[in-house]
């Protein structure tokens, strides 16, 4: 019988507590699994937000696009960055707070983003949102809305939506507008919670009644060639604005504000890993505890001192390596839990996610179960190996 | 070639107590040869037990020589001293110390698989071993389901496996009532009718007396030795 | 005139540059971060130029009065708070656009310190309902900021659930162990006439005293850990938050957890055990 075959047995010879230490070991593999998932989860769900929108630059007045401030004299700004050889199409995004009329009812918050593009050599532009039904809208007349307008408020494609916006302040006093809905879009970057309005700058204009200006929140820009060089060339076109790639915004967000979410990942990883390798330790000391007279039998029938030492270690990689495979879909279920959760936070993109799958957390996982089966194995397995075999045989006839 | 299995010189055993070192064992001189049939007998605390895990190379000498096979242990690594106890010598125990987890014949085969044994080959020694102590019927079954005595008999089969040279048992019977003690006896007395060497501490005169040779231990040193 | 609101955190990042002449009108004082002073190397008695346009259009001379350190924020951390705090007359005036006449500029908050706290809400009410378009609130209803950590704390409040479920698990398995090495004790106790009732209350006790004991451990480490964890992150992000705090009713709640969940597991584990006769359980 190998070492693997005696540990199994040695393991059902207590079935309760064999299954209690391996359901242990599967609740800590779980929220050890999470908790790497969260270490890049946000980083990996941002990257690959910013990179299905289609856009590699974002030009605004911040390091980092939407925390408040407008780049001036857009319409020019945007020329003189789509006049880049390496500049593809650019995008002027402005966006105001809209109101949503309704028959009956109260009115509907919204965000509407009014967008402009410019493209070179008829390459494609890409609005901030997908169209799920329809088509997007063209003219100055034209809207998409998302799914929970069209449903709060009974619209659909061909339907009219009355609202009002506001480019300025939020007290003006507007004359609502009636704009066609060409099609039904998801917003990636909207916030939980929040809906979205998506149209041309012309109708956003027509919502604001006119009140827009030659300011925009956000430009977009895609590149020919290598992003980073064309960032830096834009920087060097259109000084006191920040062109940030999608990396360079990722990277700046990690330094901000997911730094939080990297370190408490990095704290309760850490945790998790000295639980369990304290806990998984005492049950295997006390197991062995319990075995040394059966121990010192076997060294003195000939087992080798390796050979115990192997069943000590082969009975931890069993506890951890069964726990490890339950804690793989106990710690996605946890993982989604918890990621709804987070996901609560106001300001986050309803498509952001905090808990991201990826082969390297597994990777990452599988390693630190493995470690702390040995980490842990080592104390249990420095008794059987420096067990001595004719006291310990005195002592058990003595006990 | 010489038949002597093991040859102990002048050996002893001491341990280093707070109230001062204990001498377990003084200046033993012993052999045992193929075939000996040996009792050690005395009052408790005069070194028989140690004297035996010493002759099976379970304990060092503290002083003397220990020669087994004619090497001399002390320089042996522990690897070494294990593979000579997995292979030439067989050990039984006054608490039989079976693997309650394992069944009679997983039990028996253990030190067979761990001597590299083929599959085939261990199964059917193994079921030529518990034919041998007459439980071949309670192959499957495991240590809790057995009485004493079986235990021990199994226990018995299991230091057979590996074919040793010289068989230790330490009260062999210390647990076993008379009647079944002596059916121990008579099945210890056919294994070294059959070749093994037979070392027994005991306190029992019923296994003492079927021995050739009776070793009387006090305060660690052999007072005296009767032959039959 | 002295600047009562607190809202004014003004990030000038880049603008800031240290002027070797005095400028010609008096310069007028600003406060700066501790941050801001040891990146540029100021010191009070300095003299900067601020302006809000990165090509330094329209700066302005101020001299460095003070040195302060920044409240916290929560929500900013990660960033270092690069902070220059002024009178709001020189604030205006170094960010009206050009051409843009004086006066016609807003603020975005005013934050109201009131005789009595307790008048916080009847205050707001009465504020709403005199001045339309202004809006009112309580400090400790300002859930925009305070929403993210409501999220937090129900993010960690799931951690310890689990953290929980899992030593509470490891803790029946180590009970039943433990309880089992005395199996032989509890036997003989049986046999010699002592009802299972009797072991079950002599388990209690001990059980509730090892939990204590554990728990009060627990308590003592979680005290040292926040003094480690608390100086770590202080130091990782140069700030003056706490991250964790051990509260009486933190200490409390986990007591309360940690002692009757110890004692019911090795009741739990003794129980399982004295459903067998004393004979099986004395026999060896």
């Amino acid at each position: 019988m190998n070492a693997v075959g005696f540990a199994w047995r040695s393991l059902v010879r207590q079935p309760a507590r064999a299954m209690l230490g391996v359901l242990g070991v599967a609740a800590v593999g779980a929220l050890l699994l999470d908790m790497l998932l969260l270490s890049q989860g946000l980083i990996v769900s941002m990257r690959d937000l910013l990179d299905r929108s289609g856009w590699d630059i974002r030009v605004s007045v911040r390091e980092i696009p939407g925390r408040g401030g407008r780049v001036p004299a857009a319409s020019e700004t945007a020329a003189r960055i789509a006049a880049l050889p390496s500049v593809k199409a650019t995008l002027i995004v402005r966006i105001a707070n809209a109101r949503i009329e309704r028959d009956g009812g109260p009115y509907i918050a919204a965000t509407f983003e009014g967008v402009s593009g410019r493209s070179n050599r008829g390459a494609p532009i890409t609005a901030p949102w997908t169209v799920l039904r329809g088509r997007d809208a063209r003219g100055a007349d034209e809207v998409v809305i998302d799914e929970a307008i069209a449903k709060t408020a009974n619209l659909d494609v061909g339907g009219t939506v009355t609202l009002r916006a506001s480019c300025v302040a939020d007290l003006e006093a507007l004359p609502p507008a009636h704009l066609r809905v060409t099609g039904i879009a998801e917003f990636p970057f909207a916030v939980t919670n929040e809906d979205g309005i998506g149209g041309s700058l012309d109708a956003l204009e027509a919502a604001c009644g006119g009140n827009v200006g030659d300011e925009a929140d956000l430009l977009l820009v895609t590149s020919t060639g290598e992003s980073r060089e064309t960032a830096a060339a834009i920087r060097a076109a259109v000084p006191g604005l920040f062109a940030m790639t999608n990396d360079e915004v990722v990277g700046r967000l990690q330094q901000t504000g997911f730094t939080y979410f990297r370190q408490i990942s990095a704290v309760l990883t850490t945790v998790t890993v000295s639980f369990a390798v304290l806990l998984i330790s005492v049950l295997l000391t006390v197991s062995v505890n319990q075995r040394l007279g059966e121990v010192a039998a076997l060294r003195a029938l000939g087992f080798s001192r390796s050979r115990v030492v192997k069943d000590v270690l082969s009975e931890s990689a069993l506890i951890v390596g069964l726990g490890g495979l339950i804690s793989l879909p106990l710690g996605l279920l946890l993982a989604s839990g918890l990621d709804r959760i987070l996901k609560g936070m106001p300001g986050i993109p309803a498509d952001l996610h905090f808990f991201v799958f990826e082969g390297t957390a597994l990777a990452t996982h599988v390693g630190l179960l493995a470690a702390t089966a040995i980490i842990a194995a080592l104390y249990p397995m420095r008794i059987v190996s420096s067990l001595p075999i004719a006291a310990t045989l005195r002592d058990e006839v003595i006990g | 070639m010489s038949d002597v299995i093991v040859d102990a010189r002048s050996v002893g055993r001491s341990f280093a107590m707070p109230a001062g070192p204990v001498h377990a064992v003084r200046d033993v001189t012993l052999q045992v040869r193929a075939g000996d049939h040996i009792a050690v007998r005395g009052p408790s605390g005069c070194g028989k037990s140690t004297l035996l895990h010493m002759l099976g190379c379970v304990d060092a000498p503290s002083s003397g020589t220990l020669l087994f096979d004619g090497q001399d242990v002390s320089q042996l690594s522990d690897a070494r001293r294990s593979a000579l106890r997995l292979r030439r010598i067989g050990f039984i125990f006054q608490r039989f110390f079976l693997l309650p987890m394992l069944t009679a014949a997983e039990n028996v085969e253990l030190p067979l698989s761990e001597a590299g044994a083929a599959r085939r080959d261990r199964q059917q020694r193994t079921k030529s071993l518990l034919e041998y102590v007459g439980l071949a019927a309670r192959a499957d079954h495991r240590p809790s389901q057995l009485s004493g005595g079986e235990m021990q008999r199994v226990a018995i089969a299991r230091a057979l496996a590996n074919n040793p040279q010289l068989l230790l048992a330490d009260e062999p019977t210390g647990e076993l009532d008379e009647a079944t003690g002596a059916q121990i006896a008579l099945l210890l007395d056919r294994v070294n009718a059959d070749g093994t060497a037979l070392v027994i501490v005991t306190h029992d005169s019923t296994l003492a007396d079927r021995a050739a040779r009776v070793l009387m231990m006090r305060d660690g040193r052999i007072e005296r030795e009767a032959t039959r | 005139m002295i600047l009562r609101t607190l809202v004014f955190l003004l990030v000038l990042a880049g603008s800031v540059t240290t002027a070797q002449e005095a400028a010609r009108a008096p310069a007028h004082d600003v406060l700066i971060s501790r941050q801001l002073a040891t990146e540029q190397g100021l010191s009070v008695g300095s003299l900067v130029r601020l302006a809000t346009d990165a090509t330094g259009t329209g700066a302005r001379t101020f001299r460095v009065a003070g040195i302060y350190e920044p409240t916290p924020d929560p929500a900013r951390l990660g960033t270092v708070p690069r902070e220059v705090r002024m009178h709001l007359p020189d604030l205006l005036d170094v960010t009206r656009p050009p051409g843009a006449l004086a006066g016609t500029e807003y603020i975005a908050n005013i934050n109201v310190a009131l005789a009595d706290p307790a008048d916080a809400t009847a205050f707001a009410r009465d504020v709403n309902a005199r001045m339309p378009g202004v809006i009112a609130r309580p400090s400790s209803e300002a859930a925009g900021s305070a929403g993210p950590f409501r999220v937090l704390e129900r993010f960690h409040l799931a951690i310890a659930v689990v953290t929980i479920v899992a030593a509470t698990v490891f803790l029946l398995a180590l009970t039943i162990m433990l309880v089992d090495e005395r199996r032989e004790t509890v036997g003989i106790l049986r046999l010699i006439g002592l009802p299972a009732r009797r072991v079950l209350v002599q388990v209690l006790i001990e059980g509730v005293i090892v939990a204590s004991a554990g728990a009060a451990f627990g308590l003592v480490l979680a005290l040292l850990s926040e003094s480690l964890i608390n100086a770590f992150f202080q130091w990782r992000y140069d700030t003056a938050l706490v991250f964790v705090r051990i509260t009486r009713d933190v200490a409390l709640t986990s007591t309360a957890i940690a002692v009757p969940l110890g004692a019911a597991a090795t009741v739990l584990a003794s129980w399982a055990l004295l459903r067998r006769s004393g004979l099986r359980l004395a026999r060896r």
